[in-house]
């Protein structure tokens, strides 16, 4: 006769409702663990999806030798030429230009409700401490990346549409950017058509990401305002008018220069490097710090230092209130256990006065702690699962956070219980031979 | 009934009919000022079909007693015998076996296990004692005919049963593996004239169909008529004891100075 099933089936309220709290106790655990995975890949899936070995920018003049923040947040401006010249560097499989920076455009989705929600109790949450309408700006904010399309940089997954096939005006969005494929969006002075989307594909702050060909970006990043460009232009005119009375052979030089600055977009921010296989990574980073301007950082440095340099103090905080929420947990979780089991000293007592041997008690407590301990395990993590999609960032459970959950809950309940079982075995039989 | 065989090493002058002997047995409780002498010196002879009551005022040992007899405690001093075996004797047999298999317990309160239904209860026992299935069934299916309880009540939990089905219940879990000594302490105080007369008519019965030792303790008068023997405590001791009849004659070996008015 199994004692456990009986005694969960007759308490059966009070048994699933604890088995609940604990289980939201543990979604919550799951989830921290979710959001600090989360931040991690956020900060790193642009980096590695390219599947590059090296990244090449410029070498900060400040800290010669000392990288910052790496590709996609360093200020960094090379000459396009560059790349070519590293391509054929032996060891080289391929190389290619990116270019990046941070833009926004008038937000055109209206927000959910779910959104409209955590807008308001972020609200609630923060008033004392923001100014009013801090968080009511439309706009979606997205990270350009331009790449050479057919080499390395470009999106990594297609989910829906198609790749950059033509050489201007196709834009690749990440569907956190809520644009969908077909859709016409405005950018700088130009239309772009949004041909495909992508998937996870954003910056270390969550912005979406929105690829586009190597010249599309660099027209849209690093042209002149046309505004901007007119004064320019007349503000050389003049110079040119005020050489003419004193060095006349000079203008054409002037005007050259004054040309070339102004029109010049031949620059990108980072060079992707991707190496053949079997190739000396050190060596090769090696080869291109030679050239003086350059900086050479390996896949993992470069992640790390976006890491180091964006996320680092949140996942710092993440991790200890992940710890202390662990802690939480298996608290609870054995408090409960425990006093249930005190709560059956008196059963015990009668159970030990029939002749049931201490492991029919033990067996009991255990089968029952256990079944509170996997069913909260199972069903905190499904619930972390079943919630995933719904925040504004990436939240990943793996398999593994849920298979350490089940040993942990199994690990507290089986302690609590024998501690429990222990403690309840000394009572005196007597209790219940004669009610005194 | 599965009864272990009496150990060799122990020699027993007594015959097999004897279910429960004891000779100077005694429990001290505590230590220096707290120390409590509960039972002192008992010398107990049951023979197996007899219902003896065990009656003395508040203190005066009887639980204790009980606790001593159905192996719950161990005593300080003295042997103890039951069925032909010296359990203090020699390497100590499987308590929790003998308790399962040939003691029966019935409380003053029922004492039922709230998450089991009564048929379940009844099971309870059986199961300890690793018997499953048809004979099982059979056996709690008998017990609970024995005890009139009906099919639709075997279903319900305890909370769902009168004090008086309760009981039976308890009784009927008593008797679940046949055993050969019934230990009963106040088992009719909460129950009502009629209800506990019931009680002890049935315990009457089991003792002299099943051929149990039954020791009853109870304060009850009234229920003397039904008994074969009365143990007087006093203080820890046996003060007297009484032999009656069916018929509820005294009989002899009055060992006490003042016999008792009653009987
Ligand atoms: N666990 C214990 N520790 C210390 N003293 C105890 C313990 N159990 C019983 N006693 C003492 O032993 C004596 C006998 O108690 P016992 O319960 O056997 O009496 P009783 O005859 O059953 O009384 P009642 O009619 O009230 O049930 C009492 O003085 C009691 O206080
Ligand atoms: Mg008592």
């Amino acid at each position: 006769m199994n004692l456990a099933f009986r005694d969960i089936r007759y308490h059966g309220f009070k048994f699933f409702s604890s088995t609940l709290g604990v289980s939201l106790l543990i979604m919550v655990v799951v989830t921290i663990g979710g959001i600090i995975r989360g931040v991690i890949l956020d900060s790193s899936t642009l980096i590695e999806s390219t599947g590059a070995e090296l990244w090449v920018v410029q070498k900060n003049g400040a800290h010669p030798g000392v990288g910052t923040y790496g590709p996609f947040v360093e200020i960094s401006r090379l000459p396009e030429s560059i790349y070519h010249a590293i391509s054929v560097i032996p060891g080289v499989a391929e190389a290619g230009p990116i270019v990046t920076a941070w833009e926004h455009v008038p937000q055109i989705m209206r927000p959910t409700p779910l959104m409209k929600f955590m807008y308001l109790n972020a609200l609630l949450n923060t008033q004392t401490m923001v100014k009013p309408g801090w968080m009511a700006v439309p706009r979606v904010r997205f990270i350009v990346v331009g790449y050479e399309p057919g080499r390395i940089g470009g999106p990594p997954v297609i989910v829906a549409g198609r790749g950059i096939e033509a050489s201007h005006y196709e834009i690749v969005a990440d569907v956190k950017t809520g644009f969908h494929v077909g859709q016409r969006v405005r950018l700088g002075n130009f239309d772009y058509t949004v041909v495909g989307l992508t998937r996870h594909m954003v910056g270390f702050t969550a912005d979406p990401v929105i690829y586009m060909s190597l010249r599309d970006a660099q027209n849209y990043l690093f042209q002149t305002q046309p505004d901007l460009l007119r004064s320019e232009q007349a503000v050389a005119r003049q110079h040119a008018a005020q050489l003419a009375a004193t060095s006349p052979r000079l203008i054409p030089a002037v005007v050259a220069h004054d040309e070339a600055r102004l029109a010049n977009t031949l620059y990108i921010n980072a060079i992707a490097v991707k190496l053949r296989p079997g190739a000396n990574v050190q060596a090769i980073a090696a080869h291109i710090r030679r050239w003086e301007h350059l900086a050479v950082y390996t896949d993992a440095q470069a992640v790390n230092m976006q890491l180091m340099g964006s996320n680092r103090l949140i996942l710092f905080q993440l991790a200890l209130f992940r710890d202390i929420l662990v802690l939480i947990a298996g608290l609870v979780i054995g408090i409960i256990i425990y006093s249930f089991t005190l709560d059956k000293v008196h059963e015990i007592a009668i159970l030990k006065l029939l002749g049931a041997r201490g492991g029919v008690v033990y067996r009991m407590i255990l089968q029952e702690a256990l079944f509170m301990g996997i069913v909260s395990a199972l069903v905190g993590s499904a619930l972390e699962l079943l919630s995933e999609p719904y925040y504004p960032r990436r939240v990943v459970a793996t398999s593994g956070d849920i298979v350490q959950m089940l040993v942990a809950m199994s690990v507290v309940a089986a302690v609590a219980s024998i501690l429990a079982v222990r403690r309840a075995m000394r009572i005196d039989p007597r209790s219940v031979l004669s009610t005194r | 009934m599965s009864t272990p065989q009496p150990k060799a090493t122990a020699p027993i002058e007594m015959p097999e009919s004897f279910a429960i002997q004891t000779e100077g047995l005694g429990k001290v409780y505590g230590k220096g000022a707290n120390r409590v002498e509960a039972v002192k010196g008992i010398d107990l002879v049951v023979r197996s079909g007899d219902l003896t009551v065990i009656m003395g005022p508040s203190g005066s040992g009887k639980t204790t007693l009980l606790t001593l007899l159905g192996l719950v405690d161990q005593p300080t001093t003295g042997r103890l015998v039951l069925g032909g075996r010296d359990i203090y004797a020699g390497t100590p047999p499987d308590l929790a076996h003998i308790r399962n298999t040939e003691i029966g317990f019935v409380f003053q309160t029922p004492n039922l296990i709230p998450f089991l239904t009564a048929k379940e209860n009844v099971l309870l026992p059986l199961s300890f004692a690793g018997v499953r299935g048809k004979p099982a069934e059979d056996r709690v299916q008998k017990l609970l005919d024995y005890l009139e309880i009906a099919e639709r009540r075997a279903q319900h939990y305890p909370n769902q049963l009168s004090g008086g089905e309760q009981q039976r219940v308890a009784v009927a879990r008593a008797l679940a593996n046949n055993p050969r000594i019934i230990l009963a302490d106040e088992p009719t105080a909460s129950l009502d004239t009629d209800r506990a007369l019931a009680v002890v008519r049935l315990l009457r019965r089991v003792s002299q169909t099943n051929g149990a030792a039954v020791l009853l303790v109870t304060h009850d008068h009234r229920l003397l008529g039904e008994v074969d023997e009365v143990i007087e405590m006093e203080d820890g001791r046996i003060a007297s004891r009484r032999v009656v009849g069916q018929d509820g004659l005294a009989r002899s070996q009055a060992r006490s100075a003042q016999p008792e008015s009653d009987g």
